[in-house]
């Protein structure tokens, strides 16, 4: 069985998230945008919790699509 | 009222700073999303800080009375436009509030801003220009509850009280 790995962000006003890499991300970028007005990329939420590459479906996905449009 | 470091923050050269008041009974309270603690924004370099500030707490806590900003400084490596918005008090649910007590303002030189400003001294420098506003802004007159005007009378400078 697959363990999935956790993370947390915490925002500076006081939110706070925890999941899986992809849970963190969706939920960063919806409160920032949301609270914050900012406009956040998926990069810079998994940078900023410190995920490796793998930890996330999308980083994955993306990384994929980046292949084969190079490939 | 000060926001704790985190690994996640508004970073952008230009930020709102917003103070969401409301009339808590006989007492002015500070309240919002955040609590009491200030209210940061990002401001794109294309975007009206007054657009940004109205439609950001239209989506998040409710259509707010009045939209002013008050004044602005250097902080957090940006510069920090501070907004008062006046909300209903059917608007503040369950946020956390705190009365607003009242503060030394941060003073300048004669040419140059004053080195640290407090938050309370930011809170107090925009009531006070709320005060000069409703008595010499239509619109504000106009919009803000009756109730405030007793409140406000005190953060107006006795010489300017006498005007009114």
């Amino acid at each position: 069985m697959d363990v999935v790995r956790q993370f947390t962000n915490r925002c500076a006003c006081g939110w706070e998230f925890r999941g899986s890499a992809d849970e963190v991300v969706d939920a960063t970028i919806d409160h920032g945008k949301r609270i914050h007005n900012m406009e956040a990329t998926r990069e810079q939420v998994l940078e900023a919790i410190g995920a490796e590459p793998g930890d996330a479906t999308g980083a994955r996905e993306a990384a994929g699509e980046a292949e084969a449009a190079a490939g | 009222m000060s926001r704790a470091p985190a690994g996640w923050d508004v970073d952008s050269p230009v930020q709102a700073e917003v103070f969401v008041v409301w009339l808590d009974g006989d007492r002015l309270a500070l309240t919002g999303p955040d609590g009491p603690q200030p209210w940061i924004l990002q401001l794109g370099p294309t975007e009206h800080p007054v657009e940004v500030v109205d439609r950001i707490v239209r989506d998040v806590v409710g259509p707010p009375i009045l939209v002013h900003s008050t004044s602005w400084r250097r902080d957090r490596d940006a510069v920090i436009l501070s907004f008062v918005v006046v909300i209903d008090q059917a608007l503040v649910g369950d946020m956390a509030s705190v009365p607003i007590d009242r503060a030394e303002l941060a003073r300048s030189t004669a040419t140059a801003a004053p080195r640290d400003i407090a938050v309370s001294a930011v809170v107090e420098h925009g009531l006070r220009h709320l005060a000069w506003l409703v008595q010499d802004d239509p619109v504000v007159a106009a919009e803000l509850p009756t109730s405030w005007r007793p409140l406000l009378a005190a953060y107006v400078p006795e010489p300017f009280r006498s005007l009114g």
